[in-house]
């Protein structure tokens, strides 16, 4: 394992020089060592251990982050991303303290957006609400794609962890979605990945088009949860924004019956997006707040969005849609459909939230504490970690909350148990760390692999890993990080 | 995770109770909902999460927890927000409608602890002064001068509640209310009024706020009063919600101009007759319009008006960028007020008004000091102003 230095951190250098070369490089008024400055970097929604910073910067340029890095890296002191802290996994918490980079202040530049090419070159803070509102002022033909995530979440975050969207059907993971990186190593070095890679100087802004054919770079940076170098550009893609656009609420009773028709709806391939939710969640969206369940209700909910250039298309996918439906109900399936658009009509706009995103989902915001175990999936297993972990909730007295998704036609899956929690009730925090704890140690067996993932579970999954594989990733993080400096503590590094 | 243990003896108790069971530092209070907009000066000014309502939150349960220690150190994480309530209007929690009421708490907290910012406790030295009774320091007017001026009775159906400031500072928006009301044939008299408790309230110094608030009902009651109306969006707040919240009970009624404006309209007791031929753009104030709900009020009365052409700022409505005065900034951190209002002023140079109206002496106040700051050229006009300066025909 790699060694942490933290014990030789402000061992070479006193905390009173450390603030004052940061005052250097980005001015007073972006670096704060007050201790009312450097609480709210120290947790995040989860469960996960909070922790101070020593500093926080608010960098403007990749040139301050050079001097950074370089004077980070000669004096051992902990580096820490952060855009707005909301990835369910701890990840921005400096678990060794340190000096938080926010980029979400001014770092959230929208450089470039490729019309031809269908691409968006981005600062890190740039965020959902930010890009989708560029987009639709001045580029209302393309789209990108959101996920189930408040709207102040970065997309460069996402991207870069292989976070969710609301395409995912049709594209995958948004980690398959980057064209091209800038990230400054620890040698202080800018090195530039993707089709951008050409030339000595800055990049031309056209030039971040695709990321292969060249060895994929890409993989030293994406997933590693800020360990290996500060991202400081990311390009996009974007997708043609299809004028006809039509969502199927579809509601499944039988715990377990939604698996197969979510598989089934996948792979018809005509779905932009395949989503499922436990039904005692759905309901707060139409503000019901009690998450409870009544006998008879439907256990699931499924989102199928569809989409074309033409009506003729959209009625076309209607139709496969709809067949599948029909083919499934004949199996035996207890599906009922709605129109959402009509739904969101009966009951109330707040429905909307979940279809026209970026929003904030209501049921996502009622407690003070939010966590997860969100996993690429083996499909075929669905049906027993839907059965186990409903089971799990209900052992703990805590409401199901389970969601799904098909992703590329259905190649994977995405399992995701969500457990919100009151954060400040005594003994609540333990008793849902736990369950989470039950809930991991199952679906670890069962093959999943969280994403985003907090230290605490990438602990137990070097257990489960192949020995060279762990080898492998020492030795890169090694050589791309020797001082340990890049957000130390992640993948228990 | 350790409970909180919220003290007793803290007026807004329940409303932190709310925040730490819901606020998940989502950031969604950071920019207006869907619009995705700046919203928040105090975030966009000063960076730091401290800064933003979730990070307002996490500070005070971080001091109520003891993991952080009162001191000096806090004051501008704290005091330096215009509580222009626009994390209320973005927050989509259950507790969106009280982030103002917590910030509020937390300053009670800090000026219990660590005290007031930098000259903010000059409010409540000069308002508890009883040669001033009004933050701003100037003698006391009982308004018996204003009463025989316009030849008002002691005792009438109405009390114009002319609020400090514009008695002190904003003296045409008083005068125009005068000969409007007097003009539109109202049965209203003057109290002599003391603060109305707001700068108090804002900037956490509540210690006098219920003796004032006892004391203004008391004189609106003497004067026989079933109906008081404020050309102050900020009195209009306090004394509509406030003394609710703090336990006052009244048994009147509180307008603000507009809606006895519009009322006068609407019921025909009153004509515009001449015509106002300028392009203006409004201004929404903060504690009229997402403390208080009224939006389309004002804009329903400028439309009423006479060849006026109105224009929308980018930002309106629930989503208008603040004019920077209100709480308790404007005294604290003044160049940083002007600072907020600038970009207010850009933005309604940008609609290509001539005319940038308010309906809140303070936000006049503010807006005209940055106007005239960074020569902006525009007029910066309350719509009472406009009014007076218009011919009114009063229909019996």
């Amino acid at each position: 394992m790699t060694l942490m230095k933290e014990k030789q951190t402000y061992n070479n250098i006193n905390k009173e020089e450390v603030f004052k070369k940061l005052v250097q490089i980005f001015g007073k008024s972006n670096v704060s060592k007050k201790a009312v400055d450097l609480y709210p970097y120290s947790y995040d929604m989860t469960e996960c251990e909070a922790h101070m910073p020593d500093f926080v910067v608010i960098p403007e340029d990749s040139k301050q982050l050079i001097d950074l890095v370089k004077f980070c890296n000669s004096n051992v002191i902990p580096i820490t991303p952060y855009i707005t802290g909301n990835n369910v996994g701890g990840l921005t918490i400096p678990q060794y303290g340190g000096i938080i980079v926010d980029f979400s202040k001014k770092m959230n530049r929208i450089l470039h957006i490729n019309d031809n090419m269908m691409y968006a070159l981005l600062e890190p803070g740039v965020t959902f609400g930010q890009l989708k509102k560029h987009l639709d002022e001045n580029y209302p033909h393309l789209r990108y794609s959101y996920p189930y995530a408040p709207p102040y979440a970065g997309v460069v975050g996402n991207a870069i962890l292989s976070g969710m969207n609301n395409l995912s059907c049709k594209i995958g993971s948004m980690g398959d979605s980057i064209n091209g990186l800038e990230a400054i190593t620890a040698d202080g070095k800018i090195a530039r990945i993707g089709s951008c890679f050409y030339g000595e100087k800055e990049a031309d802004k056209d030039s971040w088009w695709c990321r292969y054919p060249m060895p994929d770079l890409m993989g030293i940076f994406v997933n590693w949860q800020g360990m290996t170098g500060l991202v400081t550009k990311c390009a996009v893609q974007l997708w043609p924004n299809p004028p006809y656009q039509k969502t199927f609420l579809v509601l499944v009773k039988g715990l377990t019956d939604i698996a197969p028709v979510i598989r089934e709806v996948g792979k018809t391939d005509v779905v932009d997006d395949v989503s499922a939710v436990s039904t005692e969640v759905v309901k707060m969206t139409v503000e019901i707040p009690d998450p409870e369940k009544y006998p008879g209700e439907p256990d699931f909910v499924a989102l199928f969005p569809i989409s074309g250039k033409t009506k003729k298309l959209l009625e076309a996918k209607n139709e496969i849609v709809l067949n599948k439906i029909n083919e499934l109900k004949n199996q035996g399936k207890n599906i009922i459909v709605a129109d959402v658009d009509e739904f969101a009509k009966i009951f109330n706009l707040r429905v909307r939230c979940h279809l026209d995103l970026p929003a904030v989902l209501l049921s996502l915001v009622e407690y003070s504490g939010l966590t997860w175990f969100g996993s690429y999936a083996p499909t075929h297993k669905l049906e027993e970690l839907i059965q186990k972990i409903d089971e799990f909730f209900h052992e703990y007295d805590v409401p199901s909350f389970i969601y799904m998704k098909i992703m590329k036609s259905g190649h994977y899956g995405i399992f995701r148990p969500i457990i919100r929690y009151n954060k400040y009730k005594d003994g609540e925090e333990e008793k849902i760390h736990q369950l989470l704890n039950d809930i991991t140690d199952f679906c670890l067996s069962r093959e999943c692999i969280p994403y985003k993932t907090p230290s605490w579970m990438t602990e137990k999954m070097r257990k489960k890993i192949n020995p060279g594989w762990l080898k492998l990733f020492e030795k890169i993080k090694n050589c791309m990080d020797p001082n340990n400096i890049f957000n130390p503590g992640r993948w228990n590094t | 995770m350790t409970e909180i243990r919220i003290p007793d003896n803290i007026m807004g108790k329940d409303f932190l109770q709310l925040a730490f069971d819901h606020c998940i530092k989502c950031s969604t209070c950071k920019y207006s909902f869907k619009s995705f907009t700046d919203s928040c000066p105090s975030g966009k000014s000063f960076f730091f999460e401290s800064f933003w309502a979730s990070g307002k939150i996490r500070t005070t349960r971080g001091l109520l927890l003891g993991e952080l220690e009162w001191n000096e150190d806090l004051k501008d994480a704290i005091f330096a927000c215009p509580t222009c309530g626009a994390c209320m209007d973005a927050c989509q929690a259950p507790h969106a409608d009280y982030i103002v009421d917590i910030i509020e708490t937390l300053r009670e907290l800090a000026v219990k602890n660590i005290g007031p910012a930098q000259n903010q406790e000059k409010l409540v030295e000069r308002a508890t002064n009883p040669k001033m009774w009004n933050p701003y320091g100037e003698p006391n007017s009982n308004n018996e001068a204003l009463k025989k001026k316009y030849n008002l009775p002691d005792k009438a159906e109405w009390v114009y509640y002319i609020g400090c400031t514009s008695n002190y500072r904003q003296k045409t928006l008083r005068d125009s209310t005068l000969r409007f009301l007097k003009k539109a044939g109202i049965d209203f008299t003057l109290i002599d009024e003391h603060c109305c408790t707001s700068p108090m309230i804002r900037t956490g110094q509540i210690e006098n706020s219920k003796e004032f608030m006892r004391y203004n009902v008391d004189k609106i009651e003497e004067a026989g009063a079933n109906k008081v109306v404020t050309s102050c969006a900020g009195c209009y707040r306090t004394l509509k919600k406030d003394f609710e919240k703090f336990g006052i009970d009244y048994d009147f009624q509180v307008y603000h101009t507009v809606e006895l404006l519009k009322e006068l309209i609407d019921s025909g007791k009153i004509k515009i007759k001449s015509k106002y031929n300028k392009k203006l753009t409004y201004h929404d104030p903060c504690h009229l319009g997402r403390h208080m709900g009224i939006y389309e009020i004002p804009r329903e009365v400028y439309k009423k008006i006479p060849g006026i052409e109105i224009l929308e700022m980018e930002r309106n409505r629930n989503h208008s960028w603040c004019c920077g005065a209100g709480g308790g900034v404007k005294i604290g951190y003044p160049d940083w007020a002007i600072d907020i209002s600038k970009e207010r002023l850009e933005e309604a140079k940008e609609t290509g008004a001539e005319v940038l109206s308010s309906t809140c002496p303070f936000c006049k106040t503010n807006l005209s000091d940055a106007n005239e700051k960074y020569g902006f050229n525009l007029q910066v006009l309350d719509l009472v102003e406009i009014l007076d300066s218009l011919e009114i025909e009063i229909i019996k």
